[in-house]
């Protein structure tokens, strides 16, 4: 337990990807999910939860990308979008075609508003 | 030599007498007859009377000698017999020892790994006095144990030669599950490619299972070793993973322990066994439900399928065929059992202190028990590792075994995450409070998890432990961690998500 080094070859895990989707390997019929969709999480995941959708619902925070939740798992994007497509069945997410770049607002703006909030 | 057997006295008078009597009586009545004979006739019958006494006693002396030489020869003979009786029975005793004690014995002991020449010398004669059957006796044995010798040879290098058979075949079954999930990385956008590759891995497992049975059933490991230990979901999913009807199984959450890194893969392949007589004796459409739970021995795992009932007697026969595969195998035996799950599971079972136990089910089907030994078991949460339900932990936040994990960090704040959580790792007790990245905790003692931006209140009087960021590779949502640290420590937590990640975390504590 203790070499436990994140090293590329610690890859394999006994368990399969097919089983973490149970076979699926993409989402039935049509859905809205693509790359730079953003997934928003709307409750805390719960015990009975499979570990990957209660992981996804964890980082889920606050709004992240498939592509940045498929990497931060570390599990493929069909593999990610069909847990996805779970969640949002069960409405546990959601998920919200991704903000234009003009409306963000300035980063120095948001920053400076922190800073106000901090020295409340 | 007819007086060669010293007869007593008494019966030495007997015959003296049968041969004395007839001659006094037949001299007697000559005499008698002499007497009363007339003159001129007396002459002849004297002359009579002395050859017939004589004639009897020739006679009489005659028959007593041959009776004598009778008595002589009865005596002989019957002592010859009961020595023959003696010896026959000597030789039954040795017969019936040697076939009943000696011969299975000697087997036994040669199985056990001594040579043919130790095993012999423990049988040396008992009793010299028939040679030729000691002889007889030896080289009885001695072919007996050589033929055994022989055929234990042979079947050595048979299952050697299946063992070295296997092992190949599961060199390149991993090293083609690991390109597979390459592959399954590289392609995880076309879903038309994905789907194949998952068939792929599928089959790949199956026949990997395959080689890991027939490994077991030669005498050896099953398969890889894992040198770090592995959380018991993930090793339950990775049973699921080597069967044909995986996706009939339903896994419930089970305790947050680890399996020892050397029992990881037995137990994987105990599983898939087990749960493949499940899925494969029960009816299509039902589920089999897979859980374990903490027993007072160690871990429970409990695998229940709604198919047929075991009938009593099917079950006195499963189980006895668990029981025959933990005593050693006869490979004869394997190719008239269909099962051939079971006696991979009886033979780990037997190398790795399992125990298994078949029950009618209150689904109506079979309700399989495998309890794990505690010396098999860790606990995962001491060292950070699988168990509660999700996190992002250490290494693969959450493709992987470990699925809970309760302390580690909100992923999103990756840079610190490794360091953090390496560092939960390695030392398990105070690491807590090294790690003020991945956890915080509540006056309460409670962990806290923060969300995804937002550093915790207990980290800021505590500095991100620093190396961390910069060992980390780049990672997804840089940007966002760029923001946290632009507000380093400092940041409002989001009060909102507090409480109710509390809560969720106390339970998956518990």
């Amino acid at each position: 337990m203790s070499e436990a080094d994140p090293g590329p070859s610690e890859e394999d895990d006994p368990e399969r990807l097919y089983v973490i989707t149970r076979g699926r390997s993409g989402p039935n019929g049509e859905t809205m999910l693509d790359l730079v969709t953003l997934i928003v999480s709307r409750s805390d995941p719960t015990p009975a939860l499979q570990p990957e959708h209660a992981d996804i619902l964890r980082i889920c925070g606050s709004p992240l990308s498939v592509a940045e939740v498929s990497a931060y798992l570390r599990l493929p994007v069909s593999v990610v979008t069909v847990l996805l497509a779970d969640l949002l069945t069960q409405e546990l997410i959601e998920a919200r075609a991704c903000v234009p770049q003009a409306i963000l607002p300035d980063r120095a703006l948001l920053e400076a508003v922190i800073h106000g909030l901090q020295k409340l | 030599m007819l007086r060669a057997g010293s007869s007593p006295g008494g019966q030495r008078s007997a015959p003296v007498l049968a041969w004395l009597l007839p001659t006094v009586v037949t001299a007697a009545v000559a005499v008698v007859a002499a007497s009363v004979a007339p003159g001129d006739a007396r002459a002849g019958v004297v002359w009579f009377g002395a050859v017939g006494t004589a004639a009897v006693a020739v006679v009489a002396a005659e028959a007593a000698r041959r009776g004598r030489a009778l008595a002589a020869l009865r005596r002989r003979h019957a002592q010859r017999e009961s020595e023959l009786h003696h010896r026959l029975a000597r030789c039954d005793a040795g017969m019936i020892r040697l076939a009943r004690v000696e011969v299975p014995e000697a087997v036994g002991r040669l199985q056990r790994g001594e040579f043919i020449e130790d095993v012999l010398k423990g049988y040396r004669p008992q009793d010299t006095t028939d040679p030729q059957f000691e002889a007889t006796r030896q080289s009885v044995l001695r072919s007996v144990l050589e033929a055994v010798d022989n055929e234990e040879g042979m079947r050595e290098s048979t299952q050697r030669a299946f063992v070295n058979i296997a092992r190949r075949v599961q060199a390149i079954i991993h090293r083609q599950a690991q390109d597979l999930r390459e592959m399954e990385h590289r392609h995880g956008n076309d879903p038309a490619v994905f789907e194949d590759l998952l068939k792929l891995d599928h089959g790949n497992a199956l026949v990997g299972r395959l080689a890991d049975s027939i490994s077991v059933l030669g005498g050896a490991r099953p398969g890889r070793q894992w040198s770090r230990a592995v959380g018991l979901y993930s090793v339950l999913r990775g049973g699921m993973s080597r069967i044909l009807d995986y996706q009939r199984v339903e896994l419930h959450p089970v305790s947050q322990v680890a399996v020892v890194g050397p029992a990881v893969e037995p137990l994987i392949h105990a599983v898939a066994e087990l749960l493949d007589n499940a899925t494969r004796y029960s009816p299509p459409q039902t589920s089999v439900h897979l859980t374990a739970v903490e027993v007072q021995t160690g871990i429970a795992i409990e695998i229940e399928d709604g198919g047929l009932s075991l009938s009593e007697e099917g079950r006195a026969r499963a189980e006895r065929m668990l029981a025959e595969a933990a005593a050693g195998i006869d490979l004869n035996d394997l190719g008239e059992t269909p099962r051939l799950g079971l006696a991979v599971v009886g033979r780990l079972s037997r190398a790795y202190g399992f125990q298994v136990s078949l029950r009618p089910s209150a689904y109506g089907g079979v309700r399989a028990v495998l309890i794990v030994p505690q010396e098999l078991i860790t606990t995962a949460p001491a060292t950070g590792r699988p168990s509660g339900i999700g996190i992002a932990n250490a290494r693969r936040p959450a493709g992987g075994p470990r699925p809970w994990g309760a302390r580690a960090v909100p992923p999103s704040s990756t840079g610190p995450l490794r360091g953090a959580t390496l560092g939960t790792v390695a030392a398990p007790g105070p690491a807590d409070d090294e790690a003020p990245v991945v956890t915080e905790w509540t006056p309460n003692g409670l962990p806290q998890r923060r969300r995804h931006a937002a550093p915790s209140r207990a980290a800021a009087p505590r500095p991100v432990s620093t190396p961390a960021p910069t060992q980390e590779p780049v990672q997804p949502g840089m940007w966002l961690a760029a923001f946290t640290e632009g507000v380093n420590g400092h940041a409002p937590s989001s009060g909102a998500a507090g409480p109710t990640n509390e809560e969720s975390a106390a339970e998956g504590e518990q």
